[in-house]
C-alpha cells in the first residue's frame, strides 16, 4: 500500500506533504505511486476538502475515517482544533500494478522476504501470508477495515501530536509551510510503527 | 379492372403536370449548384481549408446550439407554437424536488436534455411495410429509402396534444408524444441460447467464457457502441476542422458550465446509443406496436397487394423472429397521386379497404413529383434526429468519399404534402395506435397480470420456485422446465404470462404510465431471476429503476435510493458479467446517471458512484470516456452548497473532473473540447473561497501548466495552420517548411503531407477508428494506448519526448484506477 499524507491549511494550501510506503510485511517504506501519478494525488486530495467540508459537521470526532474514494484511492481525514487538516491517501497495491511493485520489492529486499511479498496482492489479505501476519495484510489489502481504520487513527495521533509540538514554535505563523526536518522524520517514525 | 382504366384515361392530363415536374426537378438542380459554387468563390480562404459546405448539414446537431434547432417540420408550421402552458404547469406543481415526477420540473422541454431524449427514445416503434409502388412512388419524390424515410422525420414529434389514459382512467394531455418509424424487420438481434450454457457452467467459469465470446466480434452491441463513438468523433474531428477556417464555433465556448444545457457531443451521443435499440427478446421496445401496410393508387390490384403485404409479414420469410408477438396492429394506408391518379377511382378504393379492413385505413393523398428549394409552397425536410449511428456514418463517408460534388442531402417537400402527412400519422396515432395500445394493456393488466399479482399468482410462483428446488440436484435446464423460459433458445415465447406482462410494461412506459410499468418490471425481476434468464433479468431491473426514478416518490430519499441502487447493481452485474450485453449496460448506467443527476441532493453522489463504475470498467472508447468525464463534472457542479461558504458543493470535484477532461481530449488532439474543460476546471477553483485552488499544490499546478500549454500549442498551430492553407489559396504556391520544425499531433501535421484535406482526415478518423474498436473489443482493454504511437517515435526533438512521457503518464495511471 501507498500512501500520500498531507496537512491541508485553511485556504487549502498544503502545509506538509510526505509520501511513503507500508512498513509491514516486509514492505521497504517507499511509495509505489507512479511517476505520473504524482499529481493526481494532490488533485484527488483537494478535490476530497470537499466532503471533509460536508462531512465535518455530521460528526463530532476529530478522525472522520475513509470519507472519499477515487477510484483506487481512499482519504481518511484527521480534523485539528485550528481548521487545519490532515488527509491521508492510501491506495492498495491493484491488480495492474502488482507486477513492477513486486519485483522492485524482490530485488531490493531479502529472499525469504520476497515470497511473502509476492504472495500478498494475488491473495488479496485472506490469510495466505501466514498466520503470523494476518492483522497488518488486512491493513495493506483492506482500506477500510477496522484494523486498518485503527492504524490510521493511531498514525494520525502520533502525528497531530508533533504537529503541536511544531506550531508551538514562536517562529510559526498560521498556513506557514511547515519545513522542519524533525518533523520530518516524525512523521517518518509514526508512518513505519503503524502502517 | 378499375385501375386500368384509370391509368388510361387519365393518361393525356397526366403528361402536363409530368413535364412540368422535370422541368422543376432541371431547375432545381440548376439554382442548387449556382449559390454554392458561387459563395465559394466568393470566399477564397475557405475553399480549401472549409470542408465542403454542404457536408455541414450533416453536423447541423452539434454546430447550433440546441435550442435553435428545427427539431421536426411539425412545430415550424403550426404557427410559432408558443409553450407557456408547460413551463406553467411546471412551476404549478412544481413543490418538493423528490416528490414530483422528473416530467414536472421543466427538464424535459429541453431538447438536448438527456431526461427528453429519454422519452424520445423509449417510443412505440411502427414498422413500415410499403409495396414496391409505393416505393417508386415516394422514389420519385426523391426519398431513395422509400416510404419510411419520408415518414420518418414526422414522427419525432405528433402535431398537437395526445391524450393517453393511464391504467386508472385518469387522462393526461402531452404535445411531445413522438413516434419511432423503422423499416419492417431491421436491426433484429438474435436471443443468445449461449446463456443457457453459460448458466450451467459454475460461476468461476462464466468468466472464461464470456471472454472467448468477446473475442469473437459477433456481438452487435459492441458494434454499435464502437458506432456511437465513431460518429461522435467524426463531429468532434469536423469541429475542429471547421474551427481552423473563418466560421468561429458556435457551441463550445459558452460562458460557465451551463448545468442545463448538455453538451452537444454528450447528447448526440446519448441519441445515438438510443436511436438504435435493437429488435430483441428480452425488451419490446423495438417490437412493432404497429405495421404500416402501404400501398399505391397506382398499384393494379390494392387489395391483393395489401393481402400479399400482410401475409409477408405474418408468414413470409421476412416476418420477425418467433419471440416477437405477431398479433400488432396493421394499418392500411393508400398513397394517392395527386398528379397522376384520379381521386375517384382512389376514393372507390379507399371505401373498398374500409370494407375490407375495418378503420385502421387512411388515404394519404401526395404529389408525386419533387419539390425544389425554390418552389414557393416547398419546406425543408429535416434529417431524422434518431437516425442511427450506422446511418449517419455511412452519410458522413459517403460526404468524404465524395468531397466535391456531395450533395446536401437535406430534401424538400411541397407544404401540401407535409400537412397531410402530418394529418396522417396524427390520426394514425391517436385514433388507433394509442387507443389499442391501452386496450392492450388494460386487457393484459386484467388478464395477466393482476392474476399473477394476486394471491393465487404469488402461490403459483411459490410452487413453482419450490418445485425447481425440489429438483435442483439436476442442471438448470431441467429447472427451467417449470417455468416458461425457453433456455436453450434464450427467450420467452410471445404468449407466455412473462412476455406478456414485460409487453405491458413497455407498453405503460411508452404511455408514460411509470406507476404501472415500475411495478410490472418489478414483479419481473423476481420471475426473471428465479428463471435464471439473465437478459430479461437486466432489462426488467434497468427499467424499474429508470420508470422509478422518473415517476413521483413519496418514499423517503434514503430508502429510495437504496432500492434505486440495488436495482442497479444486479442489471449491471446481469448486463455487464452474466451477459456480457456492453450496450445494456452502457445504456443502463449512463440514463440511471442522467436521472439521478436530475434529482439533485444525494443523487448527485450517486450518479457520479456509477459514472466511475462505468470507466472503472472501461467499457467505453476514448471519446465515451472523456464525454464522461466532461459530464461528471458537470454533475458535480450541479450540486450547489448551503451558506455563504457553500458548504457541501462540489466545486473541487468539478474542477477535478474538468481537468481529468481536458486531458483525455488534449490526448486525442481535441483542442477545443479541451479548452473548454479547462475553462470549467479555471472558473471553479477561482471561484473558491481561497480563490487559488490547486496553485498552492506544486505537482498539481505544474500538471495544469503543462496542459495549458499543450493545449495553447495544439491551438496555435492551428492558427498557422489556418494562415498557411489561406496563402497556399491566394498564392498558388506554398512556402514549405514553414512549420518544418514544429511538433504536432497527426491531426494537424502539416509539414511532411500535402495530401488533400479529406485524405488525412479519413487517415486518422481509421487510427482512432481502430484504437476504439481495439479498446472495446478485449475484455481487460490494454491500458488506453496513445492514439498515435507511431507518429510520436518519428519525432525525436525535446517537444516530442515531453508528449511522449506525458502521454505514457496517461496510459499508466489509468491503468492505476483499475
Amino acid at each position: 500500500m501507498s500512501y500520500y499524507f498531507a496537512i491541508i491549511g485553511t485556504q487549502d494550501n498544503p502545509l506538509f506533504e510526505y509520501e511513503f510506503g507500508t512498513s509491514k510485511q516486509g514492505g521497504d517504506g517507499q511509495s509505489r505511486f507512479s511517476e505520473q501519478s504524482r499529481h493526481l494525488n494532490q488533485f484527488i486530495l483537494h478535490s476530497s476538502l470537499d466532503i471533509v467540508e460536508e462531512v465535518q459537521w455530521t460528526n463530532g470526532a476529530l478522525y472522520l475515517k475513509v470519507i472519499d474514494r477515487f477510484f483506487n484511492n481512499y482519504i481518511s481525514v484527521f480534523l485539528t482544533p485550528s481548521n487545519t487538516k490532515f488527509l491521508l491517501l492510501h491506495q492498495p497495491p491493484s491488480s495492474a500494478s502488482i507486477a513492477p511493485s513486486s519485483s522492485t520489492v524482490t530485488s531490493s529486499s531479502s529472499a525469504s522476504v520476497s515470497s511473502s511479498v509476492t504472495a500478498i496482492p494475488s491473495l488479496g489479505g485472506v490469510g495466505g501470508v501466514g498466520g503470523t501476519r494476518s492483522s497488518s495484510t488486512s491493513i495493506a489489502a483492506n482500506p477500510t477495515s477496522p484494523q486498518t481504520e485503527e492504524a490510521i487513527k493511531n498514525f494520525f495521533g502520533e502525528v497531530y501530536e508533533n504537529y503541536v509540538k511544531a506550531v508551538m514554535s514562536p517562529f510559526y505563523r498560521v498556513n506557514m509551510e511547515i519545513k522542519s526536518p524533525v518533523f520530518k522524520n516524525r512523521v517518518a517514525a509514526a508512518g513505519r510503527k503503524y502502517l | 379492372m378499375q385501375p386500368f382504366e384509370d391509368a388510361s384515361l387519365t393518361d393525356s392530363l397526366q403528361s402536363l403536370p409530368m413535364a412540368a415536374s422535370v422541368m422543376r426537378t432541371q431547375k432545381q438542380r440548376i439554382s442548387d449548384s449556382q449559390p454554392l459554387s458561387q459563395s465559394e468563390a466568393s470566399l477564397p480562404y475557405r475553399d480549401r481549408k472549409q470542408p465542403n459546405p454542404s457536408t455541414a448539414s450533416l453536423f447541423r446537431s452539434t454546430l447550433t446550439p440546441p435550442g435553435s434547432r428545427s427539431g421536426s417540420p411539425a412545430p415550424s408550421t403550426s404557427g410559432g407554437r408558443a409553450s407557456p402552458a408547460r413551463t406553467l404547469s411546471g412551476s404549478v406543481f412544481g413543490s418538493g424536488g423528490l416528490k414530483q415526477s422528473l416530467l414536472d420540473t421543466g427538464a424535459a422541454d429541453n431538447p438536448g436534455d438527456p431526461l427528453n431524449l429519454i422519452l424520445k427514445s423509449f417510443v412505440p416503434h411502427i414498422a413500415i411495410h410499403g409495396s414496391e409502388d409505393v416505393n417508386d412512388l415516394v422514389r420519385e419524390k426523391g426519398f431513395s429509402n422509400g416510404l419510411w424515410e419520408l415518414l420518418r422525420p414526422f414522427g419525432e414529434r405528433i402535431q398537437g396534444k395526445v391524450n393517453i389514459r393511464d391504467s386508472v382512467g385518469l387522462s393526461r394531455s402531452w404535445d411531445d408524444f413522438s413516434v419511432r418509424f423503422t423499416r419492417f424487420g431491421d436491426g433484429v438481434e438474435a436471443p443468445e441460447p449461449l446463456s443457457g450454457s453459460v448458466l450451467r457452467s459454475p460461476p468461476g467459469t462464466a468468466n472464461g467464457s464470456v471472454k472467448t465470446d468477446l473475442l469473437s466480434d459477433g456481438n452487435p452491441g459492441t458494434n454499435l457502441i464502437a458506432q456511437v463513438e465513431r460518429v461522435v468523433d467524426r463531429h468532434l474531428s469536423y469541429a475542429e476542422e471547421a474551427s481552423t477556417g473563418n466560421l468561429s464555433p458556435t457551441t463550445p465556448t459558452r460562458p460557465g458550465l451551463d448545468l442545463n444545457a448538455t453538451s452537444p457531443y454528450y447528447a448526440l451521443y446519448l441519441r445515438r446509443l438510443l436511436s438504435g435499440i435493437p429488435l430483441a427478446c428480452h425488451e419490446s421496445f423495438s417490437h412493432p406496436v404497429a405495421s404500416v401496410m402501404a400501398i399505391s393508387s397506382r398499384n393494379p390490384s390494392p387489395i391483393e397487394a395489401l393481402r400479399k403485404l400482410y401475409v409477408e409479414t405474418s408468414q413470409g420469410e421476412h416476418r420477425l423472429p418467433v419471440w416477437v408477438d405477431g398479433e400488432y396492429l396493421r394499418y392500411y394506408v393508400l398513397v394517392h397521386d395527386e398528379e397522376q391518379s384520379d381521386i375517384t377511382k382512389s376514393m372507390a378504393l379507399f371505401d373498398q379497404m374500409k370494407r375490407h379492413f375495418g378503420l385502421h385505413c387512411h388515404l394519404l393523398r401526395i404529389r408525386s413529383s419533387q419539390s425544389a428549394e425554390t418552389d414557393d409552397d416547398s419546406i425543408p425536410l429535416p434529417r431524422s434526429d434518431w437516425m442511427t449511428a450506422a446511418e449517419e456514418l455511412s452519410d458522413i463517408q459517403r460526404s468524404e468519399d465524395e468531397e466535391e460534388d456531395f450533395q446536401d442531402p437535406t430534401r424538400y417537400i411541397f407544404e401540401s404534402d407535409a400537412t397531410a402527412i402530418r394529418t396522417f400519422i396524427r390520426e394514425m396515432v391517436t385514433q388507433s395506435v394509442i387507443p389499442t395500445m391501452e386496450r392492450n394493456v388494460s386487457v393484459w393488466n386484467d388478464q395477466v397480470a393482476s392474476r399473477r399479482k394476486g394471491l393465487s399468482g404469488k402461490l403459483m410462483s411459490f410452487g413453482k420456485r419450490w418445485g425447481a428446488f425440489g429438483s435442483s440436484s439436476r442442471n438448470s435446464t431441467s429447472a427451467a422446465g417449470g417455468s416458461n423460459y425457453d433456455a436453450a433458445g434464450g427467450f420467452y415465447k410471445p404468449d407466455t404470462p412473462e412476455a406478456i406482462m414485460r409487453r405491458m410494461a413497455d407498453y405503460a412506459f411508452m404511455l408514460r404510465d411509470w406507476k404501472l410499468a415500475m411495478s410490472t418490471y418489478d414483479l419481473l425481476r423476481t420471475d426473471f431471476q428465479n428463471d435464471k434468464a439473465w437478459r430479461y433479468h437486466a432489462a426488467a431491473n434497468e427499467m424499474a429503476a429508470l420508470a422509478l426514478l422518473i415517476m413521483p416518490q413519496n418514499m423517503s430519499s434514503k430508502t429510495r435510493l437504496e432500492t434505486i441502487n440495488q436495482m442497479l447493481d444486479q442489471a449491471f452485474y446481469s448486463y455487464h458479467t452474466r451477459c456480457n450485453s456492453l450496450y445494456g449496460t452502457i445504456r443502463c448506467l449512463i440514463l440511471a446517471l442522467e436521472l439521478l443527476r436530475l434529482r439533485g441532493g444525494s443523487g448527485i453522489d450517486e450518479a457520479v458512484r456509477w459514472g466511475v463504475r462505468v470507466l472503472d470498467a472501461r467499457l467505453m472508447g476514448p471519446v465515451g470516456n472523456a464525454l464522461l468525464k466532461e459530464r461528471m463534472a458537470i454533475c458535480f457542479a450541479a450540486k450547489t452548497g448551503v451558506g455563504s461558504q457553500a458548504w457541501g458543493s462540489r466545486r473541487r470535484k468539478s474542477a477535478l473532473w474538468s481537468v481529468l477532461g481536458a486531458e483525455a481530449w488534449i490526448s486525442q488532439g481535441k483542442y477545443l473540447q479541451a479548452q473548454k474543460c479547462l475553462n470549467d476546471a479555471r472558473r471553479m477553483y477561482s471561484s473558491l473561497p481561497g480563490e487559488c485552488g490547486v496553485q498552492k499544490f506544486a505537482t498539481a499546478s505544474d500538471f495544469l501548466a503543462g496542459l495549458n500549454e499543450r493545449l495553447k500549442e495544439g491551438l496555435g498551430h492551428r492558427g498557422e495552420y489556418h494562415h498557411h492553407y489561406g496563402g497556399y489559396d491566394g498564392a498558388g504556391g506554398v512556402e514549405e517548411g514553414e512549420l518544418g520544425n514544429e511538433v504536432e499531433e497527426e491531426s494537424e501535421n502539416l509539414n511532411q503531407d500535402n495530401r488533400p484535406l479529406h485524405q488525412r482526415r479519413k487517415n486518422r478518423a481509421s487510427l482512432s477508428i481502430s484504437a476504439a474498436a481495439a479498446n472495446l473489443e478485449t475484455t481487460p482493454p490494454p491500458p488506453l494506448t496513445p492514439l498515435l504511437p507511431v507518429k510520436l517515435q518519428q519525432h525525436g526533438s525535446d517537444d516530442g519526448s515531453k508528449e511522449d512521457r506525458e502521454r505514457s503518464s496517461g496510459g499508466v495511471r489509468k491503468d492505476g484506477f483499475g
